[in-house]
């Protein structure tokens, strides 16, 4: 094949590739390579540490599946409604919800189920947020939504024949739910099981904010408190082989086994429904109705106390500067990531289009980064660049840069179905019209503008809200709205909290907006 | 230490006062005075704590620029230190105590100082060449007198009862450590489960002092490791009389809080006078009353409050056995708890 202008230089794209790879290999070194003398394997029969690992298995299998249990009906119960602008906004208010940075949800959660929480005298004397129970609210609350979008999606893509067939059959309801509603969607519920499962498993901020003491503890809090509360970097690293063996191996489990698509519109939506009887139709506007309370609860349990210290203009002001460094911050990962993300796919499309199977190691080099949770990405380089580094000077920059790597998979599946669709469109195209290589570019770049858009979005998002990579290299010179946000939750400034997850909810209700603009509506 | 009992906006000050440090910072080091650089715990430089009137009494003869950081908690304080190693930018660390003493020196993280101890109150017998002591407590269980009427009269009561406790994390704070020493020296072997009985009633472990008295203020619970210095607080500044200290017929741990240069300050000139300060009458008047400790100073004059406060029965345990043993004793509470 010859190589035409959009082949230009025929390593395009792997020093990027190259870059991903060498981060994460550095990190592994640092893991492998520090005190290996030292390395304490009586660690792994302490008593405490069968305890957290105990515990992150407990709390990541009930919230997986609490997370699912209460998507199912509710994405039934969406999928028998008729297309109207709420339902769109509900669908909307879905993706908010699982991309919002973790800690203003943990702020509502405590304005509303704390102790003075405004629902907590309901909850009797013995009620404490603090804890298993804590934690569970807050990560399904988190994943909920997803799970529901997933199932929802699915639920459309049943096509209008099989319910006319359904019809015709004369299908019972649990018929018409076996053969068609579970079919169509059983492949996903495992999934997302499994997905949740490892989101949970890597969780750091809701543990961190909602634990509670050491009853209570994740493996990647135990990490970060190894290493910031003892230094005592061994054992940091011991816990952190343990974190990657697990959660990685789950994750390429999970991933193998298929790809959940919960971002993506459904393809042609569905107009023919099945007509639920009365009590049944009822039922499903009550639970809608409840999934609606449910993801507004806590974000309305803001108002009160925003209302309460909107006039204490001298804590707006304090406001700004955390605000423009978690703005900055955003801004430098996202253009990282997705530079990278994009340079990284170039390998991987030449691949393609040459029919190339190194195309599928290519794909995995991309994301491999999604297996290796950040805060053992984050020990590992810490480990290794401490010796080396004015840590405190350069925190911030690392900062930005692992909050770049680590959405690089993220981007990529964001930009990798358009650039393909791209490829597969004009490929031939632009070669029989020997474009140059600059005129060429110009027209993939308009034609992936709002696949960028729609990843940078996401990817800001994910970035501004961190609070694992922050722990391990954050300054307190350039502390940032979560890591801010947390500080005040923590110590009871919930008003503070509040005002500051309020304007954070702002930002990322902005992204958000911007996010469903750019893809077609929503069925 | 750690009273900073003004609830409403303190966070952010806080963090407003950090901004404002730093920007502060960038301004003195265009101009030519000295900086130095203070690390120390939170409410220490709180706009309550005596951090703002130290820096300053300080700066009104020093020429020169008084730097907080701030840290969660003292413990926090020497892990930096050692996270940090030769890159340490601290020439003061204040606020570690004689729990941690031994720990900081064997490291190498401080350097000998040049303050004599004439004026200090004799009770102390202080004469650490490496740290200089600037204000001293008893760890104590407060309690609300109008919610408990008959508080616990020892630890091994309060451990077997089923009162609501919060206390603070002995990796991150010093209380939790005084906490730890005072279970160790009334339990012996039997620590663990004496710890496991506890975790049946304690509503959380926290970071910091400031976070276990903020949620026992709120009405979390019905004890919390504190000071028994801390009602004094509450007469002085809020003219309440029922937050108490528990009287324990263990006795109670006593904390000296201390301060010491740090081993790569180049300041050393400035950093004894800033030690030197920290114990002249002027500071030691300041100290006490938003701090609410106990001066380490003859003859400070405190407010009436302070007549009040209990008088426990001190529990004396050595740097050395301390410093030899926290690692153990933290393993153990941590196993413990974590069931």
């Amino acid at each position: 094949m010859k190589q035409g202008a959009f082949t230009t230089g025929k390593w395009a794209g792997w020093p990027a590739l190259c870059f991903v790879a060498i981060a994460t290999a550095l990190a592994f070194g640092g893991l492998i390579g520090f005190n290996r003398n030292e390395f304490d394997w009586s660690y792994f029969s302490d008593p405490y540490f069968l305890a957290i690992l105990r515990f992150t298995l407990l709390q990541a299998t009930l919230s997986a599946l609490v997370s699912v249990a209460l998507a199912w009906p509710a994405a039934l119960a969406l999928s028998y409604l008729k297309d109207s602008l709420h339902k769109r906004v509900f669908l909307s208010l879905c993706v908010l919800c699982f991309v919002m940075p973790t800690l203003i949800v943990i702020t509502g959660i405590i304005s509303l189920l704390g102790r003075s929480g405004s629902l907590s005298p309901l909850l009797g004397e013995d009620w404490n947020l603090y804890g298993l129970s804590g934690i569970l609210i807050a990560h399904v609350y988190l994943n909920l939504p997803f799970a529901v979008r997933t199932l929802y999606l699915r639920l459309q893509s049943i096509p209008d024949a099989s319910w006319r067939l359904a019809r015709q059959l004369k299908l019972t309801r649990m018929q018409r739910f076996l053969q068609l509603e579970w079919a169509a969607t059983h492949s996903s519920t495992w999934l997302l099981l499994g997905f949740i499962f490892v989101i949970c498993f890597n969780s750091f901020a809701v543990v961190l904010a909602l634990g509670g003491g050491p009853k209570a503890t994740t493996l990647e809090v135990a990490i970060y408190q190894a290493l910031k509360y003892d230094f005592n970097i061994s054992e940091a690293l011991a816990l952190a082989w343990v974190q990657l063996l697990i959660a990685g191996s789950a994750f390429l489990l999970v991933s193998f086994c298929g790809k959940v698509s919960w971002l993506s519109p459904a393809s042609a939506p569905t107009q023919l429904r099945p007509t639920a009887t009365r009590p049944e139709a009822l039922a499903y506007r009550a639970l809608y109705g409840c999934c609606w309370l449910f993801l507004l609860a806590p974000l309305l349990a803001l108002i009160p106390r925003v209302i309460d210290g909107a006039a204490d203009m001298t804590f707006w002001s304090s406001l700004s500067r955390p605000l423009l460094v978690t703005l900055g911050l955003g801004a430098i990962s996202t253009a990282l990531s997705i530079s990278l993300a994009y340079s990284a796919l170039r390998p991987y499309r030449r691949a393609r289009l040459q029919g190339s199977s190194t195309a599928l190691w290519l794909d995995w080099l991309t994301s491999h980064s999604l297996a290796v949770p950040a805060m053992v990405l984050s020990v590992g380089l810490f480990v290794l660049l401490l010796p080396h580094l004015d840590l405190d000077h350069w925190g911030m920059w690392l900062v930005a840069l692992i909050n770049g790597l680590i959405t690089v998979p993220f981007a990529a599946s964001q930009l990798k179905p358009a650039l393909l669709n791209f490829d597969s469109q004009y490929h031939r195209l632009a070669q029989s019209l020997k474009l140059t290589s600059w005129r060429r570019r110009r027209i993939e770049w308009s034609y992936m503008a709002p696949a960028i858009r729609t990843a940078a979005a996401f990817v800001a998002m994910l970035a501004m809200g961190d609070v694992a990579i922050y722990s391990i290299f954050g300054s307190q010179d350039f502390v940032t709205l979560p890591w801010l946000i947390y500080g005040y939750a923590s110590t009871y400034r919930l008003t503070e909290a509040s005002l500051a997850s309020m304007v954070f909810l702002g930002v990322c209700g902005l992204l958000i907006f911007y996010l469903e603009k750019q893809s077609p509506r929503h069925a | 230490m750690h009273h900073l009992f003004t609830r409403a906006v303190s966070f952010s000050r806080l963090a407003h006062s950090l901004i404002a440090v730093s920007a502060a910072a960038f301004a003195a080091s265009a101009s030519a005075a000295e900086e130095l650089t203070v690390y120390t715990y939170d409410s220490f430089v709180s706009e309550w704590g005596p951090g703002p009137a130290l820096e300053k009494g300080f700066e009104a003869t020093c020429q020169c620029d008084v730097k907080f950081v701030a840290l969660e908690d003292g413990v926090s304080i020497l892990n930096r230190l050692r996270i940090e190693g030769k890159k340490a930018k601290a020439d003061v660390v204040l606020g570690l105590d004689t729990g941690l003493i031994e720990e900081t020196r064997k490291e190498g993280l401080v350097q000998p100082h040049a303050v004599a101890f004439d004026a200090l109150t004799p009770e102390l017998k202080w004469s650490d060449k490496d740290f200089v002591p600037f204000d001293y407590g008893y760890f104590s269980f407060i309690y609300d007198s109008q919610k408990i009427k008959q508080p616990a009269q020892s630890l091994q009561e309060l451990v077997d009862s089923s009162a609501s406790v919060i206390y603070q994390d002995p990796r991150t704070s010093t209380p939790g450590q005084g906490m730890m020493m005072w279970m160790k020296s009334a339990y012996g072997d039997q620590a663990e489960s004496a710890w496991k009985k506890l975790a049946q009633h304690t509503v959380t472990v926290t970071k910091g002092w400031w976070e276990a008295y903020s949620m026992f203020l709120e009405g979390d619970a019905d004890y919390v490791l504190s000071y028994s210095t801390s009602p004094a607080y509450h007469q002085v500044a809020e003219d309440k009389t029922q937050y108490k200290a528990a009287l324990f017929s263990e006795g109670h741990v006593m904390q000296v809080e201390v301060a010491a240069i740090a081993a790569n300050s180049e300041k050393k000139e400035l950093a004894n006078r800033f030690l030197n300060f920290l114990i002249s009458q002027e500071a030691q008047e300041i100290i006490p009353v938003t701090n609410w400790m106990l001066p380490v100073r003859k003859g400070v004059k405190l407010p009436e409050a302070f007549d009040t406060l209990i008088q426990p029965k001190s529990i004396e345990l050595t740097p050395e056995y301390i410093a030899a043993n926290r690692k153990a004793w933290i393993k153990e509470w941590r196993g413990a708890v974590s069931q």
